[in-house]
């Protein structure tokens, strides 16, 4: 009975992979038999994915720091001196907060995808994060600022581009000093590349406060059949509480 | 027919030892479950259920020391102190507490998961319906567990273990240990009322199993809002640490 079940859910997995040669060569063995490339439907994304390269510090496609205004600029320096200085000044993250956008999507925990009727559904391991992004709508007339934002999404050919507005000032772009304000408005163009191995996320991100022109950042995320999201509770002994708004070693 | 594709292909999958490999991609990747097995939506529950009481209305049976730790934890909560409650410091309200929230609950599913995102903590819940559960011993203890699951007909059954024994079982405070073990029967009455009928076994703090249920409503067109506690209640996550 195992064995026939395990058979039907190589079934499921393989079912839009493009030849039984080429399938049966990217099953990994072991207690969970999944292909080694996700769906070969591209806008199939469900599944999970993890980052590959972090890099704490966003950089742009240009390999170097963002357009910052002089506001932008001064803010950097700052928290580049202050984490030098060994008092680093406090980000969204070191409260339990929301990560936010896009700073979410540069974290070196899985994410898995979830796509239904609607909506597409990031998971996020790192302080259980969740990403609503709703499919084919507009935004709504009046957004209350948040953490994550308001999402919306639609497909350009087989590219997942996802709009995100209303997002609070309290969260930053990266884990460095790369911060935004509330006029941040966030656009990703989200595709399956190397033949489902892996995503790509090409992040448009645009606030003139804090940014002299829009630029874009390009992370990417490997498929992880193997990974199942773990339980990441930062809020049970959140040993690096922030102090008077800087984050100390406890 | 997605889904009709795929039930029947892996059924002959199954039944021939092959894979579906061959089969025509899809040109549409979402999954619409059977319209018996869907609980997608937004689901809101019915009734308080801070005082969570068996099937027959009763309290449940609590051994003589998970008796005298349920009177404890009353009485601290009339005295204003529940500081045996986690969620006091932002910490999860750890399964199956969540159940009993008054937040909404999304469900979420695919052919091998069924995802439940509680408003409240913006906490998940990963069913899986693809893997059997691992044996408690080899379980790192969870706020929420591990849960497993799979359909009989059209009710999606349950069964969690691997808790940590941080939380209790409901606001008033019933407690439970982390030999804990959940199961559910969760099924549509009618296609506006999802019910789940969740069955305690934790033979440390109770004398026998028992059994609740609770009841929730379909919210058309409502979306999860964006809960914080640690943002709201920052002295309370500060003091809780």
């Amino acid at each position: 009975m195992r064995i026939l079940l395990q058979a039907g859910l190589v079934g499921l997995g393989m079912l839009a992979a493009a030849t039984a040669a080429r399938a049966q060569s990217d099953v990994i063995e072991g207690p969970l038999i999944r292909p080694a490339v996700s769906s070969s439907d591209p806008r199939d994304l469900s599944g999970v994915w993890f980052i590959r390269l972090y890099n704490r510090q966003i950089n742009s496609t240009l390999g170097r720091l963002p357009p910052f205004t002089e506001k932008g600029k001064a803010e950097w320096d700052k928290r580049v001196k202050a984490e030098k200085d060994g008092s680093p000044i406090a980000d969204a993250s070191a409260y339990c907060w929301p990560h936010g956008v896009p700073r979410v999507m540069n974290s070196p925990y899985p994410i898995q995808i979830i796509q239904t009727d609607g909506e597409t559904t990031i998971v996020h391991e790192v302080a259980h994060n969740i990403r609503h992004i709703y499919m084919d709508q507009s935004h709504p007339q009046s957004i209350t600022p948040s953490f994550m934002g308001d999402s919306v999404g639609h497909w350009e050919g087989d590219t997942l581009v996802i709009d995100t507005i209303g997002l609070n000032d309290l969260t930053w772009i990266d884990e460095v000093g790369v911060i935004h304000g509330k006029q941040l408005h966030v656009i990703e163009h989200i595709r399956k590349i190397e033949d489902g191995h892996a995503l790509e996320n090409i992040i448009r991100i645009e606030d003139p406060e804090f940014f002299k022109e829009p630029w874009y950042a390009r992370i990417t995320y490997a498929w992880r059949p193997d990974l199942r999201l773990s339980e990441y509770v930062c809020e049970e002994n959140n040993r690096n509480m922030p102090v008077n708004g800087h984050t100390v070693a406890q | 027919m997605p889904s009709f594709s795929l039930r029947v292909c892996a059924r002959l999958a199954g039944a021939l030892l092959l894979s579906c490999a061959a089969a025509p991609s899809l040109a549409q990747p979402i999954y619409h479950p059977p319209a018996g097995q869907n609980f997608e939506g937004v689901w809101l529950i019915e009734g308080d259920h801070s005082v969570v009481k068996t099937v027959q209305g009763k309290l449940p049976p609590l051994s003589r020391a998970a008796a005298a730790t349920y009177a404890a934890h009353v009485k601290a909560r009339k005295a204003g102190k529940p500081d045996f409650d986690t969620i006091q410091t932002c910490k999860p309200h750890g399964f199956p507490r969540i159940l009993f929230a008054a937040y909404p609950i999304e469900v979420l599913q695919e052919p091998k998961q069924v995802t439940f995102i509680h408003e409240v903590h913006h906490m998940p819940r990963i069913v899986y319906l693809d893997l059997s559960l691992p044996k408690l011993e080899d379980i790192d203890p969870k706020w929420m567990g591990e849960s497993a699951g799979h359909w009989e007909g059209d009710t999606l059954v349950v069964d969690s273990l691997g808790f940590n024994d941080l939380t209790t079982l409901d606001t008033a405070g019933l407690p439970h240990s982390t030999d804990m073990r959940v199961h559910e029967r969760i099924r549509k009455l009618d296609p506006d009322t999802l019910e789940d009928l969740i069955t305690v076994n934790d033979p440390k703090t109770y004398a026998a199993a028992w059994s609740t249920r609770v009841t929730y409503k379909r919210q058309p067109g409502r979306r999860l809002k964006e809960y914080v506690c640690t943002y709201s209640n920052p002295e309370a996550h500060a003091a809780g640490k």
